[in-house]
């Protein structure tokens, strides 16, 4: 919104107090200033000359060929085109080095062969106006040499304030609003402004009648003999400086009132309000409007209308109907002032994409006192310009409406403690009373009467008055005072550890880079993971179309992020700790924690190790996660349930010692999937994806942390490969392995796993080393034969045999 | 040399001497001419091997010597040796000294020449300023609290003091959860505040807890408007809590991040869940007279607070009568943005471990 330095004076008296001054003030303690600009500040610059004589051009006819007096030496040589510049004129001149609007740098020139000093320049010329009949022809009582923007008073500023940190403050939408807090602020008197309603005639008023509780007060007037005339400077000037267009008298004083009270009002056609009177309604479903702007406007029931009789003519707080427009050749027009609900306007004006002036302002909830006041003032104001203007009629004023003054008991001990600053009453009641609060005592506290204007929304309770007294006492000045009391440790928050501790592992030894995502998943990703029927948690407005599902895990977050990565580096390691959410039907979702790992690789070689799979890798990773953490070691599985993005075939499940719950999954990428993601050709990839759930982590057992013993005999190392039919899994050779050493088997270390011709179709060779030890003996050569015939009945007893090299 | 050339000599004289008592021969005068050789050696050139050679000499050829020279000669040959020896153990300890300097001089090594490249993770930079921010408030006794991302319209906006008709709730540009009619009606949370409430509920005052996490609004993406980023949340709930208490805390707060003295302003700022509520502007970290950052203004508006509305105490089951309590909401993305000269908001959640690895 922007705010006039010039206007404010009118409201308060600013000697002294730059613009800049006011900006300040009013971040300290009323609004953010977004910045202050000078006024077209070009009218500084331009001087008011003597046009002292006027000859044709000698070489064209439109042309002038004039001397001018600015002031200075010689009256200057200027070619003029305009039709009405004469001797004796007072007019503007921009000298040459002056840049007029549009960057519009003035020369010394030849025109047709004639030197021409500068330019007399048109009120459009200097950005005043939209007429281009002339050159402007100033007031003869002006000095010659002055600035224009002195000489006319046009020098302004402009503030602009930023409409979110208002949106509480309807009384500040307009001029005197903000006046009224920089005389509280600057200790100076709001000037009196006559808000009376002139004494009208004995005619027939309009009649209205409201419909919808949606409008609490409207007041309708009628108004004779205005005309639309060109609006004075001083209007157009200030409306510009607002960056409003002056169009005319009437709609320029409209907008005038609108912007210097904050009441938006309306005129129509007095002609297009027929004998039925005004009737505000709620729309149909379905009914049309055309509104000022020349868009047919769909209505629906919650929309507010102003009729003439049953046929719409203003979208109610929004906008006029093109059918009601205030004619060329009318005189007769009808005013309205009215108050709207709030959120019906918003809620309208929202849905139709309409924000204008005035739907910005009742959508604040403006003061239904403000009627009457307004319509008085811009009937004021008319009359000013136009003295032949009369009111025929007295205004119809109807509604149900409500004062928002109240009173409101404020204790002094609350302002000083809340603050933390040390006000006496007197002090408080000082700065209410600057504010336009009414303030009496009221035993130990104060009974605050609040204006109506504030009352409608902004001050309701005392804690609102604590901010009043707070903001123009100026927060700068209340000591800062530390927290004290007794410090107890917080609660441990048992998953916030154990997350840090995760991240750690995975950034630090286990090398792989933390990303957070997004939650939303696209629907590419749900269309290529198969998951288009499973419920998610979705928005109703999706940033994109596309983009609406909140992800039920983590994994699904990184999927996107292989491509590009893999074809950027040729490892991709990256982990995410996430929420990941499942609908429930009528409740709140149920809230994942889980860690994400994907990790991508090239393809693998044909002579790679049995163990390099990036598969195995993540497995690696993931059990030294579990180990770090303290829990007990890992068990593998084959998955079962498979994740959507996972191998089936190649998916394994991981439990903790002997839990039952499953911790999580870590498998190749599903092939399909790992094909759709763009992953072939040169950077067909060797991945693998881990879910490891966080809340399933923190039920875990802990592994039992305590000191063994040293071992004071040496261990025995032996080799042996046991080859087992196909379907034997290592975990049963391990367990073979460990129950042949009688509790001897201190380590176990898979080194080969081969197939072939040697060892057989349909069996494969598990190639381990053994670390034997005893507690209480060094191990002889007798011991190791014996394990190994157990081995070898192990062995034979899972369909295979132990060989020997 | 450490050994005595002249006495070397004078051991050679003296077994000269006992070979002149020797009858003459051959042999006699072939040791007789080597002996001599020895003595008329510069003193340099009395080596340990020449000196081991000169008490061989002798040695080898005793028994030209008369039987009673042969025990004076024996002795003199072996001081001799023992001076070769003596001399061997001095040159020994050069030789490893000369060694030894070689070895140190480094020769042939480049420092510049690159070591094997050893790979390492990261954590995410919205981690990083998170945890030193968590470390901060718990080291002053502060909680740290989550919520959840889907959150009611209850918790986000009633319980907040933002009734169903107020303007914040189109200004916050929410994401509302396809929900059926009847059902608790949810959204993605527009800010961490809600876990205020939830946070009175759980907490006996008095208390203080932070609160970082994902937030979400329907915004266009540019390089400084994100739907989705990080905020962090406050809040005190105590007797007699302040004004004054808020500005200390954020003191604390900003000297915490720029690990020095920050000037701080409060201006009026409206939030219907504080009353009053603030602005709270920094003075510029990185510039004194203006700067791209503060858009030439001196102030970065860094974080919006107040203190706690009475209502949303009431929501949170606390007696606003009894008890008071300030919040704050800080933007963390922007923290880190700011931090790290991150001009792209939109990199912080994209994923490019180009830009991970950076951290």
């Amino acid at each position: 919104m922007k705010i006039s330095y010039r206007w404010l004076a009118r409201h308060v008296d600013l000697s002294g107090t730059s613009a800049v001054d006011i900006a300040r003030e009013l971040t300290l303690s009323t609004a953010e200033v977004e910045g202050v600009e000078s006024f077209l500040p070009h009218l500084c610059d331009v001087t008011v000359g003597h046009v002292v004589q006027r000859e044709k051009h000698p070489d064209a006819d439109k042309l002038s060929l004039c001397r001018v007096d600015v002031g200075q030496g010689e009256p200057l040589q200027i070619v003029c085109g305009a039709p009405n510049v004469r001797a004796g004129l007072k007019v503007v001149v921009a000298t040459a080095g002056t840049t007029l609007p549009g960057d519009f740098k003035i020369k010394k020139s030849k025109i047709r062969g004639v030197e021409s000093n500068g330019m007399i320049c048109s009120e459009r010329e200097l950005g005043l106006g939209v007429e281009h009949d002339g050159i402007w022809e100033l007031p003869a009582g002006l000095a010659v040499g002055a600035r224009l923007g002195a000489a006319l008073g046009l020098e302004d500023w402009v503030i602009e304030i930023d409409n979110k940190s208002v949106t509480h403050r309807p009384d500040l939408w307009g001029h005197r609003g903000i006046a009224a807090e920089l005389a509280a602020i600057l200790r100076r008197p709001l000037k009196p402004l006559d808000l009376a309603l002139p004494a009208t005639g004995g005619g027939a008023s309009v009649g209205v009648r409201i419909e919808s509780d949606a409008c609490s007060r409207y007041l309708a007037l009628r108004v004779e003999g205005a005309r639309a005339t060109r609006s004075p400077l001083w209007l157009k000037s200030l409306l510009l400086a607002v960056g409003q267009r002056p169009i005319d008298l009437l709609v320029d004083l409209s907008n005038f009132v609108m912007l210097d009270l904050g009441q938006p009002n309306h005129l129509f056609d007095a002609r297009k309000i027929g004998a039925q009177g005004i009737v505000v309604r709620k729309a149909r479903a379905g009914e049309v409007l055309k509104t000022l702007d020349e868009v047919e406007r769909k209505l629906e029931a919650s929309d507010l209308l102003i009729c003439n009789g049953d046929e719409p003519v203003a979208l109610a707080g929004i906008m006029g109907g093109e059918g009601s427009k205030v004619a060329e050749d009318t005189s007769q027009l009808v005013l309205e002032v009215a108050a709207f609900h709030a959120p019906t306007v918003r809620r309208t004006s929202a849905r139709l994409g309409l924000r204008t002036d005035a739907s910005a302002r009742f959508e604040k909830t403006l003061d239904p006192e403000l009627v009457p006041r307004a319509a008085a003032h811009l009937v004021r104001l008319l009359q000013a310009e136009q003295p032949e203007v009369k009111l025929a009629a007295p205004a119809t004023d109807v509604g149900q409406w409500t004062s928002a003054a109240k009173t409101i008991r404020l204790r002094g001990e609350r302002v000083r403690m809340l603050l933390g600053a040390d006000l006496d009453d007197a002090a408080i009641t000082d700065i209410l009373v600057r504010l336009g609060f009414g303030v009496a005592k009221d035993g130990e506290g104060l009974a605050v009467r609040v204006p109506s204007i504030r009352g409608t929304k902004d001050i309701s309770i005392e804690q609102d008055l604590v901010e009043e007294v707070g903001r123009i006492y100026r927060y700068g000045n209340i000591p800062e005072i530390p927290l004290a009391g007794i410090l107890v440790p917080p609660p441990r928050d048992e998953r916030r550890r154990l997350v840090r501790r995760i991240e750690d592992r995975l950034a630090g030894s286990a090398r792989f880079h933390q990303q957070i995502s997004y939650s939303f998943v696209p629907d590419t990703t749900i269309l290529k993971l198969g998951l288009q029927s499973t419920p998610h948690v979705e928005v109703q407005n999706p940033i994109t179309e596309g983009a609406s599902r909140v992800r039920r895990s983590v994994v699904v977050s990184l999927l996107p992020l292989l491509e590009p990565n893999r074809r950027r580096a040729a490892e991709v390691r990256l982990f995410e700790v996430g929420k990941g959410y499942e609908p429930v039907g009528g409740a709140e979702p149920t809230e994942r924690h889980e860690v994400a790992l994907v990790l991508a690789r090239p393809a693998r070689k044909a002579n790679a190790r049995f163990d390099d799979t990036s598969l195995a890798l993540l497995q690696g990773v993931v059990e030294d996660l579990v180990r770090s953490l303290g829990l007990e070691a890992c068990t593998w599985s084959r998955c079962e349930a498979v994740a959507s993005w996972a191998h089936p075939g190649r998916a394994t499940a991981l439990r903790i010692g002997s839990q039952e719950t499953l911790v999580g999954e870590v498998a190749a990428i599903e092939p399909g999937l790992a094909r759709e993601l763009g992953l072939a050709g040169e950077i067909e990839s060797d991945i693998a994806l881990a879910r490891v759930s966080v809340d399933a982590l923190l039920g875990a057992t802990p592994r039992a942390r305590r000191y063994s013993p040293l071992p004071q005999f040496p261990a025995t190392r032996v080799d042996v490969a046991l080859a087992l039919p196909s379907e034997r899994s290592a975990g049963e050779a391990k367990a073979a392995l460990e129950r042949s050493g009688k509790g001897l088997v201190s380590g176990l270390e898979l080194f080969d796993v081969f197939t072939g011709e040697r060892i057989g179709a349909g069996r494969r060779s598990l190639a381990w080393h053994v670390t034997l030890s005893a507690p209480d003996r060094t191990l002889n050569e007798a011991d190791v034969k014996k394990f190994l015939e157990r081995v070898e009945r192990e062995a034979v007893q899972l369909g295979g045999e132990l060989r020997r090299e | 040399m450490t050994h005595d050339a002249a006495s070397v000599r004078a051991l050679l004289g003296e077994i000269l001497a006992a070979l002149a008592s020797a009858s003459e021969s051959d042999e006699t005068r072939s040791l007789r001419q080597r002996l001599e050789r020895f003595v008329a050696l510069p003193d340099e050139a009395l080596t340990s091997a020449v000196l081991l050679e000169a008490s061989a000499a002798p040695l080898g050829a005793m028994r030209v010597f008369p039987k009673e020279a042969r025990g004076l000669v024996g002795s003199k040959a072996n001081a001799i040796k023992q001076a070769a020896l003596a001399a061997l153990a001095v040159e020994e300890q050069a030789a490893l000294a000369r060694a030894l300097a070689a070895e140190r001089s480094g020769a042939g090594f480049d420092a510049t020449l690159p070591p094997p490249r050893q790979a390492c993770g990261s954590l995410h930079p919205i981690t990083q300023v998170t945890r030193e921010l968590e470390d901060l408030f718990t080291s002053m006794g502060w909680t740290i609290l989550d919520g959840p991302e889907v959150e009611t319209e209850h918790f986000n906006f009633d319980a907040l003091n933002i009734s169903p008709d107020h303007p914040a709730r189109d200004t916050m540009d929410t994401f509302w959860v396809r929900t059926a009619p009847g059902e608790t009606r949810l959204v993605m949370r527009t800010h961490t505040s809600p876990v205020q409430v939830r946070a009175m509920r759980r907490l006996q005052p008095p208390f203080r807890a932070i609160v970082p996490g994902k937030v979400f609004r329907n915004e266009a993406l540019d390089a400084s408007h994100e739907h989705t980023f990080h905020q962090m949340e406050g809040l005190v709930v105590g007797k007699h809590v302040s004004v004054g208490h808020l500005i200390a805390a954020m003191k604390t707060l900003l000297r915490g991040i720029f690990g020095r003295e920050i000037e701080i302003r409060l201006r009026p700022g409206y939030f219907p869940f504080v009353e009053p509520g603030f602005e709270l502007d920094a003075r510029c970290p990185f510039c004194t007279e203006g700067c791209s950052v503060c858009k030439r203004s001196t102030w970065i508006e860094l974080l919006p607070c107040g203190m706690v509305h009475p209502n949303v105490l009431k929501a949170g089951g606390i007696d606003p009568e009894q008890w008071t309590g300030f919040a704050f909401g800080l933007g963390l993305s922007r923290l880190v943005m700011l931090r790290f000269g991150i001009d792209d908001v939109r990199h912080l959640l994209a994923g490019d471990m180009r830009f991970l690895e950076q951290f």
